[in-house]
């Protein structure tokens, strides 16, 4: 256990910017999904005048219709991140069944596969969702998760496609299709492990884009206005003129929750870039290498110039 | 040549499956657009009379009578032939709608590519040489950071603070609307002024793309040609330029080609939040309206430059990489 918790503290401190992330993350996810125990307001409650201004009893102010930011945002991040992770997980679901099958059965089946991965691809995703989401006519936030996640899978299926294929040529492969292994077992036990990294990567950023993409229906109008999301705040907080009237609290609480949620996600996502391309990782070692030798150098030099002046003394 | 006519084919099979999803969504959607149509002139006391009805249907281009296929070639047809319907929201052809607002966004898009890729590109063949240094660790930690804020979020804050706190920039419009457009300096500076801060948004929101050129960089630099040209003294300069970025930028190409829509996207809720009268904010006009024929006009209008992208990505690659040129030979 100690041993255990040694090893975390040195990763973090050897990955600050991992550390940053995964506190900002976690920080946000302790305090929507126990928003109860940090505030004492519920987020449609009228509680307040319009409009005030952050004080000690509303800490980032009311809103228009006088309910509390504070508890708004932390109520309304539940569910971005339940949308954001729906999707994510639709989203790997089909970009992992759809990369895999094409890029280990290859064949007819690759062609079938990739063609449909190429023409969803082209067809712009904000695009068609504004369509769907504007035939369908205000939608609840998980009607949004299907929504993107129906249209952004392609990227992702590309990416496994790729690497599935680099895979299936390596020799541990073909010796275990020679000892005779299942189908299934080849995909899930020999193929799928060699590529959590870029899986669990593709995951993050589509946890991002979704609850980017999320936030950014809401705030054209076309999610559910009486739910409450980041995206919803922000939609409200532009119909009612917030900006026009000076009511900064409005608009800049739910923009600060959403982008300190997709930075800390971009850095946790960052550091397992670096973690896994060892090119990435190597240029660090490097870098320490180099100042450990200027270290070196400059004692050298320090010392052969005392030598010097011994010398001189002498 | 048959590389490009392959891909050719490729994309003339995109448009039209791109044109079917348009054809059948309004046709499978719970809500349609006729009987919500008819729901609200009814709520707003107009009356409803069978030739309303076979009216809308000939503007939406349905008809209950006609059989489903020859809906649909007639519907292809009149794509073809650039009668893409009468939007209901300006009561104009969807086509001319569009067409006003093209040339604002494709101002905004084109400074912002040129803007954007030189910046990145050169941002990130620098900061992959200087790799492991300070400015490095910043450079790229910053990138990360500026790029992952949603371009909502991105777009009000500026705007906020620039154009509605301090008034240091316009709110709205793509130029002033008091002058007459005309090719004098004081008009094409207003033009500028007012495009300023849209684009800026979408250049910091960009700047991700530092990222990417930097790490095929650094895996270029990897390479044994790169140390192959210092052994023969090739001047640093010489190596970074024509040995490592010109392999480093091949897959920035398709990288582009492939984030075009996104950048149209992006303009889109950039021209929302700013009041940029670009297809983007025409498009949302529509949208507010439910004005079903403007929005699949968008939607297709933005799959045909998604297409034209890839294309000029594809011709680019092939003068850019000549290996290709000769596996197609």
């Amino acid at each position: 256990m100690k041993k255990l918790w040694y090893q975390f503290k040195e990763f973090f401190l050897n990955n600050p910017k991992a550390a940053i992330g995964m506190v900002l993350v976690l920080g946000i996810c302790i305090l929507c999904f126990f928003a109860p125990l940090f505030t004492d307001y519920l987020p449609n409650a009228r509680i307040a005048r319009p409009h005030e201004v952050p004080s000690a009893d509303h800490i980032l102010g009311t809103t228009r219709m006088g309910r509390d930011v504070w508890s708004q945002v932390i109520y309304g991040g539940r569910i971005s991140i339940l949308v954001g992770l729906v999707a994510g997980i639709f989203v790997m679901f089909m970009a992992m069944v759809v990369g895999i099958s094409a890029g280990y059965f290859g064949g007819i089946v690759d062609n079938v596969l990739s063609f449909f991965t190429n023409v969803v691809m082209v067809i712009p995703s904000l695009p068609l969702m504004l369509v769907l989401a504007s035939y369908l006519d205000q939608v609840s936030p998980l009607v949004i998760a299907v929504i993107i996640g129906a249209t952004s899978w392609p990227f992702g299926a590309r990416v496994i496609r790729a690497q599935t294929l680099s895979i299936r040529n390596r020799d541990f492969i073909h010796a275990a299709e020679v000892m005779g292994e299942s189908r299934r077992r080849m995909v899930f036990f020999e193929v799928m492990p060699n590529m959590l990294a870029i899986l669990g990567s593709s995951f993050i950023s589509t946890v991002i884009y979704a609850i980017m993409t999320e936030a950014t229906l809401e705030f054209l109008g076309l999610g559910d206005p009486l739910s409450v999301t980041w995206g919803v705040m922000l939609y409200n907080a532009q119909q009612t003129s917030a900006i026009r009237i000076g009511a900064w609290w409005e608009i800049l609480a739910p923009s600060m929750a959403l982008a300190s949620l997709a930075i800390g996600l971009a850095l946790v996502n960052f550091s397992i870039d670096e973690i896994s391309n060892p090119k990435l990782r190597a240029q660090k070692i490097m870098a320490k290498f180099r100042r450990e030798q200027a270290k070196e150098d400059k004692a050298r030099q320090a010392a052969i110039s005392t030598n010097k002046a011994l010398e001189g003394v002498a | 040549m048959r590389y490009l006519l392959q891909r050719l084919g490729f994309y003339i099979l995109a448009f039209l499956v791109a044109v079917t999803i348009n054809f059948f969504l309004p046709r499978m959607m719970p809500g349609d657009p006729i009987q919500s149509f008819l729901a609200r002139l009814a709520q707003n006391g107009g009356q409803i009379t069978p030739e309303t009805v076979t009216a809308l249907e000939s503007l939406y281009g349905y008809s209950s009578s006609t059989p489903l296929w020859q809906q649909f070639f007639s519907y292809l047809y009149s794509i073809l032939n650039g009668e893409w319907g009468i939007s209901t929201r300006f009561f104009q052809p969807v086509v001319d709608v569009l067409g006003r607002g093209m040339l604002w966004t494709l101002l905004l898009v084109g400074s912002f590519l040129v803007l954007s890729y030189t910046l990145t590109t050169l941002g990130g063949i620098w900061v992959a040489w200087k790799r492991g240094s300070r400015i490095d660790s910043f450079v790229t930690v910053g990138s990360v950071v500026v790029s992952s804020i949603p371009a909502v979020v991105m777009a009000l804050l500026l705007y906020f603070i620039f154009a509605s706190d301090l008034g240091w920039f316009p709110t709205g419009y793509a130029y002033d609307p008091a002058l007459d457009p005309a090719f004098t300096w004081e008009f094409i500076s207003s033009v500028l002024y007012h495009l300023a801060l849209p684009l800026m948004a979408m250049v910091l929101l960009a700047m991700g793309n530092i990222m990417g050129m930097r790490s095929n960089m650094i895996n270029q630099l990897g390479e044994d040609f790169i140390v192959m040209g210092w052994a023969k003294g090739v001047p640093d300069r010489n190596v970074m330029l024509n040995y490592g970025a010109r392999n480093a930028i091949l897959p920035v190409v398709t990288a582009f080609a492939m984030s075009v829509g996104g950048i149209f996207a992006g303009s889109l809720i950039i021209e929302i939040i700013f009041n940029y009268p670009g297809i983007g904010q025409i498009m949302f006009q529509g949208m507010v309206a439910r004005d079903y024929p403007l929005i699949q006009g968008y939607l297709l209008l933005m799959t045909l430059m998604v297409l034209s992208a890839n294309m000029i990505a594809d011709v680019l690659l092939l003068a850019l990489d000549p290996r290709l040129r000769t596996a197609v030979l």
